[in-house]
């Protein structure tokens, strides 16, 4: 085996190799239609008039291009085999940072030492290689963020492990790849790395209570939230409402993006959204309430005052 | 119309149904009992050009579902289609042009074209030849009803579970999937006993296995990968059928079925599929490429072995689909090593093609020029399936774009492109009419540019993250732009199967026109009128070699005696 080099990430191995191959499959293709390019104009029948010899062909050629192809096949199949083993290196009783478990048509995240909870919103800590745990409340996605790591799948009935890890805060954009139904298109996701301190900072922050504004529109939207049976699926921490069947509306406001980063979390969107779910995202699981323009400004209210 | 009935002989099988024998031509469409001769026809001739017909008429459905997938994709947030209505369409577009298009299309030719080449007057069972017609039809139009039945398939054209299950596929379109491809999937496997018996007892006084025609012999070498693999896509299809309508959880984890056993059943024939697909291919390309360069094929013998090879490795490759489930690393080494091997034999046989160009005398001729764009995109394709075997890679850009491009460089740079040369080249055996060279070569130019300008961009697209099977994107930098010109590369590829359909069409319409064997060519279906009678053949050439009209028409220099 290679030995470990750990400044190379995971996506930096992965990368490595997809050069190893672009060069040596460049190689192979350019000598193919290269010979075929000189044999079509060194051969054709204006050049090479009549019948031509009738060759057979020769075994030697066949054998010593048959051993060409099996010691580039073995090379690769050592370098695949080495970096499968660095990529996917999973500890025996796996102890992941987050469970992140994907819905028909949004994600849920757990961070597993803190306890918090939030949904589609993912943010992790850089210059730390972070464990997922992967799992599936319904049919099979695919958790995918191609600068921070490999695709590996969410398998309802499975927990799946993977390492992903980012250098540098920023965004990280993804989606999830393996088709999950209507709306898998708009089933994308954003990982936001922030510092350590930064994200301890988030960390706490998605830990408090919701606190609430004390305006009287916010809380006729928190009456509202409960009598028109929103609570049947979204829980907000701090509140008797736990029912974890839609995404967990705890610290909504401050999310900058919402469902899986399809829309921007403003007033407006979420307005449109409340008014009429079918019209944004066709095909989501949340139903159409038919809310009034009143109770629809008190709900904006509200929402928007989970900060 | 003369007729004699093979009835009571004696020592002979006593058909019920009558069977023509007649040295007359075939009926045509445009006498007047034709037609009902055509549709209980059991001539393998007939059954042949039927298939094709079945084929062509699938492939126009398929294309307008492509090109409504182009449109919709050709920038972002457009709304041609709705996302249940694309997610219809790009599942019946890749179950029709797998299980429609290219199965039949390879199907027809070898139909039409085993007998013929190994001296035959049918297939040994032509009734089973007829049913196995029937069923691939009757499975399409299944397949179809679906529309008018609540909703087609929307669960991708490798259905996984629990997708598919009721619980998230509430229309009755996967039902019709299933049904559907249980019946062309006992129309595949009763074509495949009977090219395997055929092959085996049909073959001209002295012809033996060694001698068979290289598109004989992969045909012969795919029925059996047919004959296993198509069962165990058929039996995962029943249990997903019970599944459904019996309330069963096969594929259900909820109720402690697995999800991952649909993919174990589906790939486990999908991936000899990809092969049962491409081996006719080859097997076209290595008649064509030594008619037109005047010599006989590089190494024979090793593109006989290299197809065997390839179809014993194809039954263990089938996980290279499955790297991000999240197997074990020892079971994705395995498979990936597997799929690695598999590019072996297959790159010894792009060896052998193209050394078969080297000191011949090559005629540019229609079927050349789609065999010759078959070595370059398919060698693509192969390297880029490479690629995807590296489980590392392949875990960055499976069910991306990417993936797509490897595909559609698979079906459409092996499959297609085998099977457009295959009829350019038995187009005047078949019809006895040459199809236009000038419009043949307007259909290729248009169909390359196309197709490249399509799917060679898509690579660059699934590497810079785009997922496959989306309705719609997010305006990312390049996305809009590389979308906008693979939908271009469309209308070129459309715009080139037009001019093809014109082709077939204005070439039915002229008179007979060609020789018995206008390419000069040394199989034995040359050696029958074109188009041949019902009964094929009346006299054989004596056959000593794997070439016998090269060694009839050149007796001062015949080829090696092989019996």
């Amino acid at each position: 085996m290679l030995p470990q080099f750990l400044d190379t990430t995971n996506v930096e191995l992965i990368h490595n190799l997809s050069v190893y191959f672009i060069v040596a499959a460049s190689t192979v293709f350019a000598l193919v239609a290269g010979f075929i390019i000189y044999y079509l104009f060194k051969y054709r029948e204006s050049k090479n008039p009549g019948t031509p010899e009738q060759l057979e062909g020769s075994q030697k050629v066949e054998i010593s291009l048959t051993i060409v192809a099996t010691l580039l096949t073995a090379l690769f199949a050592y370098l695949t085999l080495t970096t499968i083993q660095k990529v996917h290196d999973i500890p025996e009783n796996p102890k992941p940072f987050m469970t992140i478990t994907g819905h028909q048509w949004w994600w849920e995240v757990h961070y597993n030492e803190s306890g918090a909870i939030t949904a589609n919103q993912i943010h992790i800590p850089t210059g730390k290689k972070i464990l997922l745990a992967l799992k599936s409340a319904d049919v099979i996605h695919s958790f995918w963020v191609q600068k921070l790591g490999p695709k590996l799948d969410m398998i309802p009935g499975n927990t799946n492990h993977l390492w992903i890890y980012a250098e540098k805060p920023g965004e990280y954009l993804g989606t999830c790849s393996e088709f999950c139904g209507t709306q898998h298109a708009n089933m994308r996701i954003r990982v936001t790395a922030q510092s350590p301190e930064d994200f301890k900072n988030w960390q706490d922050h998605q830990l408090n209570p919701v606190v609430s504004t004390g305006d009287s529109l916010f809380l006729k939207g928190k009456h509202l939230f409960e009598q028109k049976t929103c609570t049947s699926c979204h829980a907000i921490n701090g509140t008797s409402n736990t029912q974890n069947i839609g995404p967990n509306l705890t610290h909504f406001a401050s999310r900058k993006r919402f469902l899986a980063d399809m829309k921007e979390n403003n007033e407006e969107n979420v307005r449109a959204w409340l008014e009429n779910p079918q019209h944004v995202k066709h095909g989501a699981r949340m139903p159409n309430f038919i809310f009034s323009d009143n109770e629809l400004d008190a709900l904006v209210a509200y929402i928007d005052g989970l900060k | 119309m003369k007729k004699r009935y093979a009835n009571i002989t004696e020592g002979h099988m006593h058909f019920l149904i009558d069977i023509p024998e007649s040295d007359d031509q075939l009926p045509s469409l445009k006498s007047g009992h034709g037609k009902l001769l055509w549709i209980s026809s059991v001539d393998h001739k007939q059954l042949g050009i039927m298939y094709l017909w079945l084929a062509l008429f699938f492939f126009i459905v398929g294309g307008l579902e492509a090109m409504l997938i182009r449109a919709q994709l050709s920038w972002p947030g457009n709304t041609v289609l709705s996302p249940e209505m694309y997610n219809q369409i790009f599942t019946m577009h890749g179950t029709t042009m797998i299980f429609l298009v290219l199965m039949p299309a390879w199907v027809g030719l070898a139909t039409y074209f085993v007998p013929l080449m190994v001296g035959a007057n049918d297939m040994a069972f032509p009734r089973l030849n007829a049913l196995s017609f029937w069923m691939t039809c009757l499975g399409g139009i299944l397949l179809y009803f679906s529309f008018a039945a609540g909703g087609a398939p929307a669960a991708g054209w490798f259905n996984y579970a629990p997708l598919s299950e009721t619980n998230y596929s509430a229309t009755q379109g996967v039902d019709y999937y299933l049904i559907g491809l249980i019946l062309t999937g006992v129309g595949s496997i009763g074509a495949a006993l009977n090219f395997i018996t055929t092959v085996i007892t049909m073959r001209a006084p002295g012809m033996k296995l060694n001698m068979l025609p290289l598109f004989v012999w992969m045909v012969f070498v795919n029925a059996f990968l047919m004959l296993a693999a198509f069962p165990l896509l058929n039996a995962g299809l029943f249990m997903m059928l019970i599944d459904r309508q019996m309330d069963a959880h096969f594929f259900l984890p909820s109720s402690g079925g697995s999800a991952i056993l649909w993919q174990h059943f589906f790939w486990g024939f999908g991936h000899p599929e990809v092969y049962i697909l491409a081996l006719p291919a080859f097997g076209i390309i290595s008649e064509v490429i030594p008619v037109f360069s005047r010599r006989p094929i590089f190494g024979y013998k090793f593109v006989a072995a290299s197809s065997v090879a390839i179809a014993l490795l194809s039954y263990s490759v089938w996980a290279h689909h499955m790297f991000a489930v999240g197997l074990s690393n020892a079971m994705n080494s395995f498979f990936a090593i597997s799929s690695m091997l598999i590019g072996i034999p297959t790159g010894l046989k792009i060896i052998n093609w193209v050394g078969t160009l080297r000191k011949g005398s090559i005629r540019f001729t229609i079927p050349l020029f789609f065999a010759i764009a078959f070595l370059n995109d398919f060698t693509l394709g192969g390297l880029s399936g490479i690629s995807l075997a590296i489980t590392p890679i392949d875990w960055q850009v499976t069910d991306t774009y990417y993936l797509v491009a490897h595909l559609h460089f698979v079906f459409l740079g092996g499959s297609l492109f085998g099977i457009f040369a295959g009829i350019y080249y038995w187009f005047p055996k078949m019809s006895g009419k040459m199809l236009s060279k000038k419009l043949g070569k307007w259909h290729f130019w248009l169909f390359i540019i196309g197709f490249n300008l399509t799917f060679l961009l898509q690579h660059i697209l699934g590497i810079f993250g785009m997922p496959r099977r989306v309705y719609t994107y997010p305006d990312l930098p390049y996305w809009a732009s590389l979308n906008l010109l693979a939908s271009i590369g469309a209308v070129f590829m459309f715009a080139g199967m037009a001019v093809f359909f014109w082709n077939i069409y204005s070439t039915l319409r002229k008179e007979r026109t060609v020789s018995d064997d206008p390419w000069n060519a040394w199989t034995l279906e040359w050696a029958t009128s074109s188009p041949p009678p019902l009964k094929n053949f009346e006299v054989l050439p004596p056959i000593h070699s794997r070439r016998p009209l090269w060694d009839v028409k050149n007796p001062e220099n015949p080829d090696k005696r092989l019996n």
